[in-house]
This record gives structure tokens, C-alpha cells and sequence, in this order.
């Protein structure tokens, strides 16, 4: 196919802003700012009017078109739709680097998305310039602002496969363990104390926790194996043993042992299945309750759900003081097939958090078999092995389905996009995922894209259950490098098809850490005006004889975690690992909170112990111009640098000289700096 | 029971009945709409739903009017009704320290609530009421979404107080730098939902010194620089939104933030002595209460005040027994509603403010359990004052034990549902109850109170006499 020719002219634009004149500059450089007028020039082809698809696009028909000619739509991906992917030439605005694939490889995330944009006639954002992809990715895998000189040499590198290498080099970070330990920590609700059901893990079970969780993302642990770790674990100690406290946090009081079993295993299908609504089976039938929301449970019983819970029997957790006298404080065991603890699970119970468990058949009594219900896997009615552990027997039914994968992989998305291809992405219908065997009218296929979500859950499986290769599988398609910038008409409606990239407010902890990295003024415990101690000291952490963290992103909890950091963190939504998840709203106190805090007013300090080591650089060059000074404030808090008219708003606030008015007004700009939405927000 | 509840409890029966309501047929749900856009499946989908919202009539209704402001209390984790504001003396199991006595029709524990009880003829208690579901997370945000959080639209539904806001947003004067709601101990309120961020609740943890970072440590003329530099140079960032809405949004909390800041009136009315609190029991829920009476008294926009009465409600055991027994928590609240109304009236503001307190759910009744405490139960009150609301009556009667409603005692002929007491509060406003909202993300049309159940939610109008 011939590339329109305007793919030509947008080379040789870019080229002008991008070759020869940032080359080679590093932060200490003065660098001319890119003009809007350049950026605009850019973008502009990516303007609604242009052909996006190319002059052939209106062969196809989208459903749309179809409808108004009185057809129904053709159902999405179909082989037409793929095979027309396959013929795609198009190419957005954006930089001269890059382009899309001109036939996205088959299986690809991108051959799945651009042919669900074709068939729809959607007009995809353009592709991400290389100073906001830096930005994003670093932020996404590392939950850090890049540095100065990794933006400049980034956007510098003439290498075409620099993205790559670059996610490449950030999965290989500390920082990405730091970032993904905070996740999996609030996937799994790792907190000392969940308050909705008072179960205590006490500090040193939280963070036992939190270091295999640590642990094993850092030595690359299969997920497969992370799952097993947890659904099979046994302890003696929780204190000890880290991923028994996964299973000890369903531990629930006021009730039979049943309310536990049931509650593990509504957690475990949350977690790792992504389907809540076992939750609600474990209750009740799905038919007259879940009727409309999901199929599967629709026709599921709860005996169905009581045998996946069966699975959980045999499984006893007691507590054990730390010191004998004191009833209080303990650890837990959790331990299989424990004599006079151990039970199966038994139709029994009338009071609880449940309803009553009883069996049908009339007349059953304790030692006949109708009276226990036996372990039985709900999605492929597999059972344990004779003799078999009932819950490693578990954790090999889970991990070798694949909507163990499918579950993952869509968790994985839904960060990564902002909403998952199933959304939310723990209200999987097991009935409705297959394209080939869709379900009935008016059932609809419930993820988006559903052929993607089996490719992703298949390569997932293929390339053995590893979330780094995971992650830059996602993060190297052309899908997550479009711009959140959509030059057109967005519709609401564009939304599931991941036509954009949707901003994504920064987790608090991100907001400290990058305010840390920018500034470059490190955590200190402050003793009369003086850095008695670096870093933070962290509840229930450092006073554990831990080191010192010095990013808000490795503390271990989201809950009290650190006095000068806590009411800033808590007004930016991280949830508390029990009933509230972490958000991404905004609120006025956040604003507040940014503008005001202590806590980021500190961090612009000119002298000290927390003295600002950009910002006092900056003041005591002698001799460098306010264009430096600016370029290096943009460069270092918004990782970029300002365009034209950024650049004299913020020369028209510096005064000359190298006195206090200045020094104030250097300040002053990067508090607005840090103000900004660019900043707060990943975009 | 009535023909009407009869049908009512069938149509539940055949369907079940907890948390369910709007299940039962297929509407379109948020996930069936994104996967019709995502999956594009045909039209005629959407003619197989008979609830489509926007097939559904507006009624024109006529609203009560009489209320300007409401406070919205919350008692998370479910009070027991029979030992409050239902009361049961339940022989041999109550203590007989509950002192009950019959006043202005309302049998009350005067031995626990000493102070309500010279205040019966200022409020009124529906003791009819009944919850879809007895799970907490649910039904908390139930209360205070006015609908099922888990059936149609229910995960981007806006709070009450959030439709409040946006309804009462365009009388708000230049002067009025309050948030319209204000949001008081609650920081796990449900926010504004698909709404824009400025309807959304502003969450404050009372404190004597009233809100936290509205000043600048560099002083007021540099902050004000500050500001009007990151105007300028964000300006295009925040008002046209080329990356999407959020940032936008985001906006409107800085403008909101900034009104706040070194401004006296803020600290005056936010922040309170500890002799004040005193007069309110000095606890947080006292103080929030405080809060809320000052906050009302400045006039400044707000219109709705959610008050989370985190007191340690769900009393599975000890509940006559020990410091988290019922007479120690209800106190609390006895202290500080009873200053509440005083204040109130001493402001000329009771008879426009209503104030609408319950729980999520009730609990169970008679005899306490081998804990010594109460289950969850569907039955509950509802506590209404002010706002043109007759105190000293009833609405409904229950049963001796207080399980179930004997005697509804209201138009409907049915329970009060969480759905009857938000189309209670948007009426007692003046606000069209039967609105339907055509800006949702998703076209379907919002209605302010749910109309896909089988039969209609409607205000409780006897509450007005």
C-alpha cells in the first residue's frame, strides 16, 4: 500500500523539531523550547477530517452504517474484520519516529484494537510523542517520574527500538518491584487490621506479608506460583510465614467455621478469578437474584458455590500469643487436617452472616453423606486427587483455568487503561467470554474485546505466567503508546474500544516520591531543624528494627503508615485494604492539600536540612540565565520542557539577578509547577 | 398486612428478596450498555428492555418545598431499633434503667435518651421502615445513593447529596464560598458519582482549629502570585481539557480550594471552642454536629450535610453490657441532636432544615443472642425533624416484638425503603423526586429516584401532618 502523502510531510515537520536541535542536550544545557506552533503541526494530522484509515476506508461498512441501511451489525472481529486489519495502511500525526505498524502482527493486542476501530469507525488519538511516552511509562511501571537526563537522552536517542529498551530497563528497577509490591499489596489486602471484620495480622504478619510479596517479584516468581504460594500455604507462624496471612485475612467472627471457608474462597475467586459474584452464591441461587448481571451465576447453585468452599474445609487457622500472658497480641497458624479442629464442610448451620446451610434431603443427619459437601471445582467439576490436599488441589484447578489468566491479564489492563476489557474487572461471567459460543439473546458478550482477552490470557499462560513479560507485552503495543490528547469529536462511547489513553490521577504515593525525586530533597526525621535520621519512619515498620523507606511507595500499608505523610496520602484516596478500594477521584481537600501541605513546602526549601537541591542548584549558579532556570524546572517536575508560551509566562515571573526576589520567584514557579495538572495527573 | 405489601412481598417471594430489587428483569446495567457498545449487538436489544429510562414518564410532581438545608446522619453498622427509637421493653433482657414512657404517641426510652425525651414534639420517627439487604458495605452505600449499588447505574450513581448540590448549584451566590455538601466524618462517603467534581461531598474531620491547610506558609500576597502564575500557565491544561475531562475537573476543586483560604469566615465556622463542644457531649460525632449547626448558621452555599455517626453500631454481642453497650452510645447521640435541635432553633433555622437520621438496617428482636448482642435485621426507624416535618407523631406501627411492620401508616400502604426517604429529602427541597437526568454518561437517562422496580418509590408526605 502507498503511504498517503501526508505521512511524508509529517516526517519532515517533526523532523525540523526533532533531529539536530535537542540531540545531545543534557539538563545542564539551556535548550530553545519547542514552539506550539511545531507542536500543533504535529498534530494536526490527526484532525478528523483527515483520511485516518486511509482513502480505502469506506469499503467497509461499521455497524453503524450498516443499521442505517436497516442490517444488523456484523458481529465485531469477524474473520472479515481481522482480515481487513491485515490490510490496514494508516498512520497518525505525532512524531516522525514513530508510526503504527502497518499490519499489526496477527495475535498482536494491536491487531485486536485497530480492527475493533476500523469495524467501528473510530478515529484513534494519535501516537504519544517521546516526551509524554517517557513520562507515562515510567510513571506506570515505576510509580516514578523519570530523571532529567533519562527524558533527555530518551527523546535523544535515535534508536528505533529505544521504547523497548527503555521498558526494558525500567521492569528491571528496583523501583518496579517497589510499585508492583504497593499493587499486589492492595490486590490482596495486605493491612495489619481489617476494620470492617476486626481481624488482626498485627504489624510483623502485615509485613511478612508484604516481603514475600516483595520477594518474589523481585526474583521474577511465575504468577502461577505467587497463587499457589497463597491458596496452599500452611504456617505454624504468620508472623514467619508471609503468604498464610493471605487466606488469615478472610477470618471472620460471629459465625460458624462455614462463614469462614465461604469468605476465603469469595476472596480467592475475587483475587484471582476476578468473579465477585461467587460471593453472592455462597448465599443464595443466582436465579432470582443475579438475573440480569450475570449468566453463569444465573444458572449456578449455591451447593455449586458450597463445594468450592468444601475446598476450604480441612483448613484450621487459631491464634497463638506472642507472649502467653497477654491474649491480645498473636500470630496465626494455618494449618490442614488438624485433629479435633478440622471439619468438612457441613450443612449444619441456621445463624451466622449467612443464611442457614442445611441439606435438601429430608431427614439427613450428621455421618450420612448428604449431611457434608464434598470439594468440587465449580468451572470444570474436577475434584481432588484421592489423598489429595485439598487445597493445593485448589490452587491446581485455579491456576490451570484459564480464566486464571484471563482474570490477571484483565487486572493488568484495567491498570494500565483505566478500565479492563472486562469492567470492573472482578465481575467476570464465566458464560459470556467465549466469541465462539456466544451467548443467547439478549445476552452479550461480556468483555469488549473479547478475542484479545483470550490472546492475552493465552500468551500469558505461553509465556509461563510472567507478569514482567505480561506487562511489556501491554505496554509496547501501539494501543497503550496512543496519546491521551484526542484532537476530534471523543465520544463517550469510544470509551471501551481504548481509542485513547485515559489520564490517570496519580497515586498519592506517586505525588510524594515525585516530588522527592524532583526536588531532590530526600525524607528526614527532623530533630530541632536538624536530619537526625534519613528517610521515613514507618508505623509499625521501621520500629520493627526494618530499614528505613525513603519513598512513600515502599511503605508497607496504606493505613497510618508514616505521622509527616498521612493526612496528605489519605486526602489522595488509597483506600484502606478492607472495604475501601484505592481512587482516582479528586477532591477540593487534595487542592488543598498541593497547594498548602507542609509536607511539599518542605521540599521547596532554599536552606536547611531539607534544602532542595534542584531549586538551591538552580539559585547559586552564577551566571546561568532564567531560561535555564525554567528549562530545569520543567525538566525535572514535569519531565519535559515548556513550550513558547509557557516559557515567557514563566521568564515574566523571574526577575533578574541572583537575589532573594529571585530566589522567591524560582520557588514560586515550582510550586505552580507542582500545581499543575500535568503534573498531578499521568497523562 | 396490606393487599399492597402483599403483592409487594410476592413479587419479592417469586423473585427474592435481598438486594435484588432491580434485578429481576433484564434493564440495561452499566456492564450491558458498555458491552452493547463494546460488542455491537444489535438495537433491538434495547427494545427488549421494558424499564429504558427514558420510557419512563415524568410525572410533574409536586414537591413539599419547606426545607432549605438537610443534615443526613448516618449510624454506620446498623442501630438497634428496638432499643432506640422503636422501642421494645423486652422483659427480663431490656434493663429496666431504659425507663420507657409513652410521649406525644412515642413509646421512648427516657432512661436513655433523657434529653430527646423532652424533645418528642420535635420530631418524628417512621417505624416502618425496611432494608433491602442486611450486608453493611452495601447497604451504606444504599442509604446514600437511594438505590441498589449493585443493580443499574448503581456504580456511578452520585450520592444524595451530590443531586442536592447540582440541583441547588445555581442559586448559590458570589459570597457563598461554602460546598454546597459538606461531607462531616465521613471520608468513605460515596462522592459525586458520574457527576462533576464540584458536586462532590467535601470531606472534613471536625477539629477546633476548623480546616486544615488553608493557609500558606509563604504568606497570603505570595500564595496569591503562586496562583495567578499557575493560572496562567495551566490555563489550557485545566479549562479545555485536550487529555480528557479529568483534568478539567480537577479544576474545579482548585477554584473551590482557593475560596477556602485565608478567609476568616472559614476557621469561624469550621473550627469551635471546647466549651461548644461540650454543649454538643464532646465526641466527634458531637462535634460534627456542632459543625453542621455552624456551618448552616454562616449562610455560605451549603445546602446538605452528611454526618457518618461512626459509634460502633453493630452490637453482635454485650449490647446492654460494658463500654460499647448501647446506653453509652446512644448518649452520644441523645447529647448531641438534642443540642443540635436547639441550636437550630435558636438560629431560626430548625424549621428549614430537615434532618433525617437512620441506619443502614436494623436488627434482631426480643431475646439477645448467646452473645448477648443483636443481629442484623431488615426492620429499622427512621428519625425525621425539621424542615416542615410535624414532630410528635409516628408514621407506621410495628409488631410487639418490632420485627415487622403491622400498621404502614403511610399512603403507599407499604414499607419505607431507603428509595421512600431520598424521594423524602429531594421533596422536603422542592426538588422534582421523579427528574430524570439526561447528561449520564451512558444516554440512558438517571433518575433521581429509581423507577425500574415494580411499583413506585414515593415521598413520605404524612411526615408533614
Amino acid at each position: 500500500m502507498v503511504a498517503p502523502r501526508w505521512i511524508v510531510l509529517a516526517g519532515s515537520i517533526a523532523a525540523l523539531s526533532f533531529s539536530g536541535i535537542l540531540v545531545g542536550q543534557t539538563a545542564q544545557d539551556p535548550v530553545p523550547p519547542i514552539s506550539e506552533s511545531q507542536v500543533q503541526a504535529q498534530e494536526k494530522f490527526a484532525e478528523p477530517d483527515c483520511p485516518y484509515f486511509g482513502p480505502s476506508r469506506e469499503r467497509y461498512e461499521t455497524d453503524a452504517s450498516r443499521r442505517k441501511s436497516g442490517l444488523s451489525p456484523v458481529r465485531r472481529l469477524s474473520a472479515t474484520t481481522e482480515s481487513v486489519t491485515k490490510m490496514m495502511g494508516f498512520v497518525p500525526g505525532g512524531s516522525r519516529t514513530y508510526n503504527f505498524d502497518q499490519a499489526h502482527a496477527a495475535g498482536s493486542i494491536d491487531s485486536y484494537i485497530f480492527a475493533d476501530f476500523q469495524a467501528n469507525g473510530i478515529t484513534p488519538a494519535p501516537k504519544t510523542r517521546d516526551w509524554e511516552f517517557v513520562r507515562r511509562v515510567t510513571l506506570d511501571l515505576t510509580g516514578r517520574i523519570p530523571s532529567a537526563d533519562r527524558v533527555l537522552a530518551f527523546v535523544a536517542d535515535s534508536d528505533p527500538n529505544k521504547r523497548a529498551k527503555l521498558i526494558d530497563e525500567l521492569i528491571a528497577k528496583p523501583e518496579w518491584v517497589d510499585k508492583w509490591t504497593m499493587y499486589f499489596g492492595d490486590l490482596y489486602l495486605n493491612t495489619d487490621r481489617r476494620g470492617s471484620t476486626a481481624l488482626q495480622r498485627f504489624p510483623t504478619g502485615r509485613n511478612a506479608f508484604q516481603s514475600w510479596i516483595k520477594t518474589s517479584l523481585a526474583e521474577g516468581k511465575p504468577y502461577n506460583q505467587m497463587a499457589t504460594d497463597l491458596i496452599a500455604a500452611q504456617s505454624t507462624n504468620t508472623y514467619v510465614d508471609g503468604p498464610a496471612n493471605y487466606l488469615v485475612g478472610s477470618i471472620v467472627t460471629n459465625g460458624p467455621t462455614q462463614d469462614i471457608m465461604d469468605q476465603m474462597i469469595a476472596g480467592t475467586f475475587d483475587t484471582f478469578m476476578g468473579m465477585e459474584h461467587l460471593n453472592c452464591l455462597l448465599c443464595h441461587d443466582g436465579r432470582g437474584h443475579l438475573d440480569s448481571i450475570n449468566l453463569w451465576a444465573t444458572k449456578t447453585k449455591r451447593y455449586d458455590a458450597w463445594q468450592l468452599a468444601s475446598y476450604m474445609s480441612r483448613t484450621s487457622a487459631a491464634r497463638t500469643p506472642v507472649d502467653p500472658s497477654n491474649n491480645n497480641i498473636y500470630y496465626w497458624n494455618l494449618l490442614n487436617n488438624q485433629r479435633n479442629f478440622t471439619t468438612d464442610y457441613t450443612l449444619n448451620t441456621l445463624i451466622g452472616n449467612r443464611p442457614a446451610r442445611q441439606s435438601t434431603v429430608p431427614g439427613c443427619k450428621a455421618g450420612m453423606t448428604c449431611y457434608t459437601v464434598p470439594p468440587r471445582y465449580i468451572l470444570n467439576g474436577s475434584a481432588p486427587a484421592p489423598s489429595e490436599d485439598y487445597r493445593m488441589s485448589l490452587a491446581r484447578s485455579i491456576t490451570g483455568d484459564v480464566q486464571f489468566a484471563r482474570a490477571t491479564v484483565n487486572y493488568m489492563w484495567a491498570y494500565f487503561f483505566g478500565r479492563g476489557i472486562v469492567d470492573p474487572p472482578n465481575t467476570f461471567d464465566p458464560a459470556r467470554l467465549d466469541p465462539e459460543n456466544p451467548p443467547p439473546d439478549p445476552w452479550t458478550l461480556q468483555p469488549s474485546n473479547p478475542r484479545l482477552l483470550n490472546a492475552l490470557a493465552q500468551h500469558f499462560i505461553e509465556g509461563g505466567f510472567d507478569l514482567k513479560k505480561l506487562m511489556k507485552e501491554i505496554v509496547n503495543s501501539d494501543t497503550y503508546q496512543l496519546s491521551s490528547r484526542y484532537p476530534g469529536q471523543w465520544k463517550a462511547e469510544y470509551e471501551p474500544y481504548f481509542a485513547r489513553k485515559f489520564v490517570r490521577r496519580l497515586w498519592g504515593e506517586e505525588i510524594v516520591d515525585a516530588v522527592t525525586d524532583a526536588t531532590g530533597s530526600k525524607p528526614c526525621t527532623l530533630v530541632s531543624g536538624a536530619c537526625s535520621a534519613p528517610g521515613y519512619a514507618a508505623t509499625g515498620w521501621t520500629d520493627l528494627g526494618m530499614g528505613r523507606p525513603f519513598y512513600a511507595m515502599q511503605f508497607p500499608d496504606v493505613v497510618n503508615t508514616e505521622g509527616t505523610t498521612n493526612g496528605f496520602l489519605d486526602s489522595f484516596v488509597r483506600g484502606n485494604r478492607d472495604d475501601q478500594p484505592r481512587g482516582g477521584d479528586g477532591s477540593i481537600l487534595q487542592a488543598l492539600n498541593m497547594m498548602n501541605a507542609t509536607l511539599l513546602e518542605n521540599k521547596l526549601a532554599l536552606t536547611g536540612a531539607l534544602a532542595s537541591p534542584l531549586l538551591t542548584g538552580i539559585i547559586q549558579t552564577t551566571g546561568a540565565s532564567n531560561t535555564d532556570a525554567v528549562n530545569k524546572l520543567f525538566l525535572n517536575i514535569l519531565s519535559r520542557y515548556p513550550s513558547s508560551s509557557e516559557m515567557s509566562t514563566a521568564l515574566a515571573a523571574l526577575p533578574a539577578g541572583n537575589g532573594a526576589a529571585r530566589n522567591s520567584a524560582i520557588q514560586d514557579l515550582a510550586w505552580s509547577l507542582f500545581n499543575k495538572v500535568d503534573f498531578i495527573f499521568n497523562y | 398486612m396490606t393487599k399492597e405489601q402483599e403483592n409487594i412481598n410476592r413479587w419479592f417471594k417469586k423473585y427474592g428478596w435481598d438486594h435484588q430489587t432491580f434485578f429481576n428483569r433484564p434493564h440495561a446495567t452499566r456492564r450491558h450498555f458498555l458491552e452493547l457498545l463494546g460488542t455491537g449487538v444489535t438495537a433491538s436489544f434495547l427494545a427488549k428492555n421494558p424499564a429504558k429510562a427514558a420510557e419512563v414518564a415524568t410525572a410533574g410532581a409536586v414537591t413539599k418545598g419547606t426545607a432549605e438545608n438537610v443534615i443526613f446522619i448516618l449510624m454506620a453498622g446498623a442501630p438497634s431499633h428496638t432499643d432506640t427509637f422503636d422501642f421494645k421493653m423486652v422483659n427480663g433482657v431490656t434493663p429496666p434503667t431504659f425507663n420507657p414512657a409513652t410521649i406525644n404517641g412515642l413509646y421512648f426510652p427516657t432512661g436513655i435518651m433523657p434529653k430527646l425525651a423532652n424533645m418528642t414534639g420535635d420530631f418524628a420517627v417512621a417505624r416502618n421502615v425496611r432494608a433491602h439487604a442486611v450486608v453493611h458495605s452495601v447497604c451504606q452505600t444504599w442509604v446514600q445513593i437511594g438505590r441498589n449499588p449493585l443493580a443499574a447505574l448503581g456504580n456511578i450513581a452520585p450520592n444524595i447529596g451530590s443531586i442536592v448540590s447540582a440541583e441547588k448549584f445555581p442559586q448559590r451566590k458570589p459570597s457563598d464560598i461554602f460546598p454546597t455538601f459538606l461531607a462531616l466524618n465521613s471520608n468513605g462517603a460515596v462522592n459525586q458519582g458520574y457527576l462533576s467534581g464540584k458536586y462532590a461531598p467535601f470531606k472534613v474531620t471536625p477539629s477546633t482549629a476548623g480546616i486544615g491547610n488553608t493557609t500558606n506558609a509563604t504568606g497570603q500576597t505570595r500564595f496569591e502570585n503562586r496562583f495567578k502564575l499557575l493560572n496562567s500557565l495551566d490555563a489550557n491544561l485545566r479549562t479545555s481539557a485536550p487529555n480528557g475531562v479529568p483534568m478539567e475537573d480537577y479544576n474545579e476543586f482548585y477554584i473551590d480550594a482557593k475560596q477556602l483560604m485565608y478567609n476568616p469566615v472559614v476557621n469561624q465556622y469550621f473550627g469551635y471552642t471546647t466549651q461548644r463542644s461540650a454543649d454538643f457531649g464532646s465526641t466527634s460525632t458531637g462535634n460534627a454536629m456542632l459543625v453542621a449547626s455552624q456551618v448552616l448558621k454562616a449562610n455560605l452555599g451549603t445546602r446538605f450535610i452528611q454526618i457518618t455517626s461512626n459509634d460502633g453500631w453493630d452490637m453482635h454481642s454485650s449490647i446492654y453490657a460494658g463500654g460499647g453497650s448501647i446506653q453509652t452510645r446512644i448518649k452520644i447521640i441523645d447529647d448531641a441532636l438534642s443540642a443540635l435541635i436547639f441550636d437550630l432553633k435558636a438560629n431560626g433555622l430548625f424549621d428549614k432544615t430537615l434532618i433525617v437520621m437512620y441506619g443502614e438496617f436494623g436488627r434482631t428482636t426480643g431475646p439477645v443472642t448467646a452473645q448477648g448482642g443483636r443481629d442484623h435485621g431488615p426492620q429499622q426507624f427512621c428519625f425525621f425533624a425539621g424542615g416542615g416535618v410535624k414532630g410528635g407523631q409516628g408514621i407506621g406501627q410495628s409488631d410487639a416484638q418490632g420485627r415487622d411492620t403491622v400498621d404502614f401508616g403511610w399512603s403507599q400502604k407499604r414499607y419505607v425503603y431507603p428509595e421512600d426517604i431520598e424521594a423524602t429529602i429531594y421533596s422536603a427541597l422542592g426538588i422534582d423526586w421523579t427528574t430524570v437526568r439526561r447528561d449520564d454518561p451512558l444516554g440512558r437517562g438517571f433518575e433521581y429516584v429509581p423507577k425500574t422496580g415494580a411499583f413506585p418509590f414515593m415521598p413520605v408526605h404524612e411526615l408533614w401532618g
